[in-house]
């Protein structure tokens, strides 16, 4: 096709240059420009159309921002003004010379006249401006598609982008998430090793205080109510209240309502102890050595509490060596009992861990799984709400652990979306809020080589349940 | 004394309520202690101690407990006409800042104690709140000169031309 608008141009361009040979007239509207020339602005009215005879002229826009781009260079044949001509508008582009050039210039008010005043030249000019404004179409029709292949071009890199955008952010958080799990088990392993040494102190302490104590009672009657106040068991407030009335007839000289509350404290065996002895040692002997026993006796327990705290914390937090061991998941899930006992608290927890084999797989890892997943379960409990854990194998190689409360359940719109990273029904900046948690739990236990699954159950609420492989180390 | 007030103590931790209740035991020839191991208890206990033509003085209460926890426990409590004149402390060492605001903007929370307490500033605690209890109630503040602050108690007393009939 271009060959052939070639050759036609070429051909037709022949007629032109024989009309104007043949007209002195027509020579008159020669006009010549040099290398380098301008022959309009961009902006400025044309009031000529030109026909390029000979040389090379270029059309430059000069674009909003300031940038220039060379639009197209045109040869001879081609018209320039072309667009203003049919238009009447202001030029489009600026128009140089790339080389001396020879054009045509017809006034745009004079055209019909000269084309009726010179039969031979009207011919092969209307012809050739068609076959100038052919091609152009032609030329406009491939760059509309050649623009559309290129936005779509565009379109799909941006996608592309968005898509790699989006796990990079991912990545990222999951990395800040890691960072802050680590930083966090550093801390508490420094906390729980700072912790232990003084909790063992207290421990150690009260022991021996004990024994101390035991040995210093010559008396046989204080010596067994102190016995009896070690022993001793905390008496809830109901219990205290009702034996408070009994006291006050079983002693009624114990006038002060603090020593009665104390004698309601102590089992029957020490009442039994102060009856027997009333005449040898005082009550308020007696009860004060009672009282001591339960003293040391609540310190052992608060510090056994507070050691056996920190000895889960430790476990809990076990991510020092990032190695595969062979554990027992359930000490996992006690831990992590333990750790959350502050919002379990107001909730009704049922347990039933049955024999697992071990498994080899990373504790510190599948407890943050069991801390998403009860934390999860906490938010969205009220007071009073149930959740059951259990554990049991299926065959020789497999763990099955289910997780499932009595709650609202999950909403289908969302239930397939809960393990996608980013996902989370919760505000901004809430503790948990960050939409990682349970696709960090649904990694983790993908790397201990199971799978999580979550459902409705028809009773009401949500349950997790996830399948673990049994695995040597 | 035929109206007698009540200090109420709620704990849930059994430890830990014996310990608060021993470190009070200096008030308790003047304020009878009633304690609760939760805050389903203590309500029943406030029913109790009004019924019986007494009232409640002062309220130490901890917050993280099962059922119902201490703010909402206060809050109810305040909503409640009646008892709205006690004071209430909160004693514990797990109210987070929204909790807090909540008890003070909707209990009026009198003061808050975290744990671990020391007996000394129990003491001083309670002395000051029982101390505002009394004259807010206007009572006759001769029979707690020497349990309460005294030095505020007769400056009251000296105002407001309060005689011990």
């Amino acid at each position: 096709m271009p060959s052939k608008a070639f050759s036609d141009r070429r051909e037709l361009l022949r007629f032109i240059r024989q009309a104007i040979t043949e007209s002195p007239e027509l020579q008159k509207l020669l006009r010549t420009f040099s290398k380098g020339e301008v022959l309009f602005q961009q902006g400025d009215p044309i009031p000529h159309l030109y026909l390029l005879l000979e040389g090379e002229v270029t059309l430059n826009h000069k674009r909003e921002d300031g940038t220039e781009l060379d639009l197209i260079t045109l040869a001879p044949g081609h018209f320039v003004g072309l667009v203003a001509f049919t238009t009447g508008n202001d030029s489009l582009t600026t128009c140089i010379c790339r080389q001396n050039t020879i054009a045509l210039c017809i006034r745009q008010d004079e055209y019909e006249s000269v084309m009726t005043d010179h039969p031979k030249l009207s011919s092969p000019v209307q012809k050739l401006m068609l076959s100038n404004m052919a091609t152009r179409f032609q030329k406009n029709v491939q760059l509309e598609s050649k623009m559309n292949a290129l936005n779509k071009q565009l379109e799909d890199e941006g996608e592309q982008l968005k898509l790699a955008y989006e796990q990079l952010e991912s990545s990222h958080q999951k990395l800040v998430h890691q960072e802050k799990m680590a930083t966090l088990g550093e801390l508490v392993a420094g906390f729980a090793h700072e912790v232990n040494n003084p909790a063992a102190a207290l421990l150690r302490s009260s022991e021996m205080l004990k024994s101390n104590f035991g040995d210093m009672q010559t008396n046989s009657a204080v010596s067994s109510i102190f016995k009896l106040g070690l022993d001793s068991k905390p008496v809830n407030s109901t219990d205290v209240r009702k034996r408070m009335l009994t006291i006050q007839k079983q002693f009624p000289w114990v006038k002060e309502r603090s020593q009665v509350r104390k004698l309601a404290q102590m089992p029957d065996e020490a009442l039994q102890l102060i009856l027997d002895y009333k005449k040898d040692v005082g009550l308020e002997e007696l009860v004060r050595q009672f009282e001591s026993g339960k003293f040391i006796h609540n310190i052992q327990v608060a510090s056994e509490r507070i050691a056996n705290l920190v000895k889960s914390l430790k476990s809990y937090s076990r991510q020092d060596n990032n190695e595969w061991e062979e554990i027992d998941i359930r000490d996992g899930i006690n831990d992590t009992i333990l750790i959350l006992s502050h919002r379990l608290k107001y909730l009704n927890v049922e347990l039933d861990l049955k024999d697992i084999p071990k498994t080899c797989g990373k504790m510190g890892e599948l407890n943050q799984v069991w801390t998403n997943i009860l934390v999860n379960a906490c938010d969205a409990l009220p007071d009073g709400g149930n959740i059951s854990i259990k554990t049991k194998s299926e065959g020789d190689f497999k763990i099955v652990v289910l997780i499932s409360d009595n709650g609202p359940g999950i909403s289908e719109e969302i239930i397939d979306r809960i393990f996608e990273p980013n996902f989370t029904t919760k505000n901004q900046g809430a503790e948990f809020g960050l939409g990682l948690g349970l696709a960090i739990s649904n990694e983790i236990i993908r790397q201990h080589g199971g799978f999580i699954t979550v459902s409705n159950r028809e009773q009401g609420g949500a349950q997790f349940k996830i399948i673990l492989p049994v695995r040597a180390c | 004394m035929d109206r007698q007030i009540y200090i109420l103590v709620v704990e849930d931790e059994l430890e830990v309520m014996e310990a608060l209740v021993n470190d009070l035991e200096q008030f308790e020839e003047f304020f009878p202690i009633e304690s609760a191991n939760s805050s389903e208890e203590a309500k029943q206990v406030v029913k109790d101690v009004y019924a019986a033509g007494n009232e409640i003085g002062l309220v130490l209460c901890d917050h993280v407990m099962p059922g119902q926890n201490g703010v909402d426990f206060l809050i109810e409590l305040q909503a409640n006409n009646a008892q709205h004149e006690a004071k209430k402390v909160l004693v514990t060492g797990q109210a987070g800042l929204e909790d807090t605001i909540q008890a003070i903007n909707n209990a009026k929370l009198d003061y808050y104690i975290a744990k671990p307490w020391t007996k000394e500033q129990l003491e001083e605690v309670v002395t000051t709140q029982l101390t505002n209890y009394i004259m807010e109630r206007k009572y006759n503040p001769m029979q707690y000169m020497m349990i309460l602050d005294s030095v505020r108690l007769s400056e009251y007393m000296r105002t407001h031309k309060i005689t011990d009939h």
